[in-house]
């Protein structure tokens, strides 16, 4: 690698003249994060000679633990570095760069005299210090010439088809699709991210198409277009997960989805293994996924345990939600329409304002479980006061709340329309009907079942030395059975 | 004018005028040649091309959908209407930024969210109350939907009927017409399973009947399974006491068999 050998000769020279500059600040850091950076244009481009990916991959993650340090100075030294000055590329990535500073820009003419530029400019290069400079924009939140950059970076994506810059190039959608978001552009790119996805399935780049769907899903539901990214879902191509992080997202998306078209138990699953297989520094999300997933626990009829509330960095952005929780499960009509008030602002900001309008319902549902067990007969009319439903008609309402409920089987109760009350049944003994027997019986065929998978989970050490003293073995094992037989036959003989 | 527009207009006003006059036929013939007409329109959907008469070629299709879904109610044709919303909906969502607001958005809109509550289609419609921005809410046309399907869900049926009389729009009456059914279904089944026995009156005042001949026939059409006595309708409740007392014997010669089975499994 003698192209690396001649950099750190370079490099070397470099902290000379920085040093002799009068502004420190670009003196301190710029060596060391531009030799960083120097070394991942090295190993891109030995990976992009090798056609190894993992490589590429490797670049990338350096450069994530990089980002905080990047500068200006850094990023233009390192486009002098790698793309040949005056050429197009370089001519169009510098002009996103900021020109703050004039001072800094002298010291930059004085190194890139030192250094000579990379002789050949691979295409990996080109689109990683799109990259770059991308990254550095979203930071420094310049999302309009984020925008630019992105938009110039997918156009010159397409020309290139190579399976290197295929994780360079997720990378960049990825941060394609931030930029428009955080400009409120993201309708105007959802053709573009189409197109691109046929074009990652068409070059099988099965990294590109989990990224592109999980962008597209994202797009739709960023617009409320639940039914447009159900169908995008169901037919697009589905393999084995390449990234967890997309993996997360995906889930988190399609919990999303279930949620809003009633399918509660689906959504559950989904939101929590997205919640639990996300990274622990990601925090944010986490937070989004254990909200949705208390939502739709309440929605399922469940009452999440208060230790999910409790969780490290999370209380304060689900104390709403513990409120809610607790509103639906004291089953209190006024206290969990005040708590929606009174909140309405966050769950508003969460989409969630819907999922909680349909709360309403449960919290009846549990407000007159209550009752029920509470009380052996009360009249409607009480029954109305305490639930506290505001009508115009609140005993008729009452009735006719609680003949759903029993037909739904949620209260034993029957109603004496003439009287006017409802007349819970008596439990009963349940230890002489058959429910202990049901349980029982459940809990053994689990765990006969379990017992079961268990044997047949078994490895046995490999069989290879066992066939060789078989042989001999089956020939002792089958004269004894010969032996037996003759036996057998005697004995028959003997008794008849 | 462009001389396409000015006969898209003509036609128009005619087709407008016969569903004033409640002429289904012509009305319907008028809108299959209105139909025609806008195909030769490059404006529109899924084109959306701009041309110089876009603004107005684009209203004029929005009303000309707008009185087909109106038309399609009027004649109890379900499908009919959901093929005009479908094309009418991109008028509503893309070309929102080129179009000033119709007056008769909402409403339409909330006919549709009946419409799929009556079909009990209740995912698409929170999927597409999903769709609609917060101020929509609160128009009175999607309220009254939204509230509806709230009042369906808690069991509050009563609340369903009586927002009967609280239409915002005459052309909702046929939907809640056939909402009524669904929630005397409804009501029929709660009670049979709530009460133990209902005075003939009052059966007749929860179920919405105007006389009780329209009551008998009712049960012995649909629920031959009630008695009447005595001025009383009893669902049947005797029936469930009786077989209490037996035991399950063959599910539990089945379940100690298998338990033997697996047990002897383990070696």
């Amino acid at each position: 690698m003698t192209t690396a050998g001649t950099e750190d000769v370079e490099m070397k020279e470099l902290p000379a003249p920085a040093a002799a500059s009068s502004n420190f600040a670009a003196a301190s850091s710029p060596p060391s994060v531009l030799q960083n950076l120097n070394e991942i244009a090295s190993l891109i481009e030995s990976g992009a000679y090798a056609r190894e990916v993992r490589r590429i991959a490797r670049a990338i993650r350096l450069t994530m633990a990089l980002r905080r340090k990047l500068k200006t100075s850094v990023v233009s030294a390192f486009l002098n570095f790698v793309l040949t000055p005056g050429s197009e590329p370089h001519a169009r990535l510098s002009s996103y760069l900021p020109k703050e500073n004039d001072h800094e820009m002298e010291i930059d003419t004085a190194t890139s005299v030192v250094q000579a530029p990379m002789k050949h400019s691979l295409p990996e290069l080109e689109i990683y210090s799109h990259l770059l400079v991308l990254i550095f924009l979203i930071d420094q939140k310049r999302y309009r010439e984020a925008k630019a950059c992105s938009s110039a970076s997918i156009a010159r994506l397409k020309n290139v088809n190579r399976r290197t810059v295929d994780v360079l190039a997720s990378s960049l959608y990825f941060y394609y699709s931030l930029s428009y978001e955080q400009t409120g552009d993201l309708a105007e790119i959802r053709g573009n991210l189409l197109a691109l996805h046929q074009i990652a399935t068409l070059r099988h780049d099965e990294l590109g198409q989990e990224t592109l769907l999980n962008l597209l899903l994202r797009n739709y539901l960023h617009y409320n277009l639940y039914d447009q990214a159900e169908k995008l879902r169901s037919k697009a191509p589905r393999f084995e997960a390449h990234s967890n992080q997309q993996f997360c997202r995906y889930l988190f998306y399609v919990g999303k989805i279930r949620t809003i078209q009633l399918e509660y138990t689906d959504a559950k699953e989904s939101l929590h293994q997205a919640a639990r297989k996300a990274p622990v520094a990601a925090l944010g999300f986490r937070i989004q996924c254990t909200k949705w997933a208390v939502i739709v626990r309440l929605l399922l009829g469940e009452i999440p345990e208060r230790t999910v509330f409790m969780q490290k960095g999370m209380e304060k952005a689900l104390r709403p939600y513990f409120e809610l929780t607790n509103a639906v499960r004291i089953g209190d009509l006024e206290l969990f329409k005040s708590v929606a008030e009174k909140f309405s602002a966050t769950f508003s900001m969460d989409r969630t304002q819907n999922l909680i309008v349909r709360l309403r319902h449960n919290v009846i549902r549990t407000g007159l479980r209550n009752i029920s067990i509470s009380y052996s007969r009360i009249s409607l009319a009480d029954i109305a006061k305490k639930l506290r439903l505001d009508s115009e008609n609140p005993v008729a309402d009452a009735e006719s709340i609680v003949s759903k409920a029993i037909r739904d089987g949620a209260i034993d109760a029957a109603i004496d329309h003439k009287n006017g009350w409802m007349v819970s049944k008596e439990t009963g003994d349940i230890y002489s009907t058959n429910e202990p027997q049901m349980a029982f019986n459940s809990r053994i065929a689990f765990c006969l079942n379990m017992h079961n998978e268990a044997v047949r989970a078994l490895r046995f050490p490999p069989n290879s030395h066992k066939e060789k003293e078989s042989a001999e073995k089956r020939r002792e094992r089958q004269q004894q059975e010969q032996e037996l037989a003759k036996h057998i036959a005697e004995e028959d003989d003997d008794e008849f | 004018m462009d001389p396409k527009l000015t006969e898209v207009s003509q036609y128009f006003e005619r087709f407008k005028a016969a569903c004033v006059r409640e002429d289904i036929d012509t009305s319907a013939n008028l809108l299959s040649q209105l139909k025609v007409l806008l195909t030769s329109f490059r404006s529109l959907p899924p084109l959306f091309e701009v041309t110089p008469n876009a603004v107005q070629e684009l209203t004029i299709a929005r009303d000309i959908y707008e009185h087909a879904v109106l038309l399609s109610v009027k004649m109890g044709d379900q499908d009919a209407f959901e093929r005009d919303f479908f094309q009418l909906k991109p008028y509503y969502t893309d070309a929102r930024k080129r179009l000033p607001r119709s007056p008769q958005e909402h409403m339409i809109l909330g006919l549709n969210l009946l419409r799929l509550l009556v079909q009990n289609r209740i995912a698409e419609f929170h999927t597409e109350l999903e769709l609609l921005p917060a101020e929509s809410l609160e128009d009175p046309c999607i309220k009254h939907a939204v509230e509806l399907e709230q009042s369906f869900m808690e069991g509050a049926y009563n609340r369903v009927l009586t927002a009967k009389q609280t239409v915002p729009n005459q052309s909702y009456d046929y939907f809640m017409d056939l909402l009524a059914k669904t929630v005397r279904d409804e009501i029929a089944g709660c009670s049979e399973k709530a009460y133990d026995f209902l005075s003939t009156n009052d059966a007749r005042q929860m179920l919405l009947f105007s006389s009780d001949n329209e009551l008998l026939k009712y049960i012995n059409e649909e629920h031959p399974e009630w008695e009447i006595k005595d001025g009383s309708v009893i669902f049947q409740k005797a029936k469930e006491t009786a077989p209490c007392k037996e035991i399950p014997s063959l599910q539990l010669i089945n379940q100690t068999l298998s338990y033997a089975r697996e047990l002897e499994r383990i070696v």
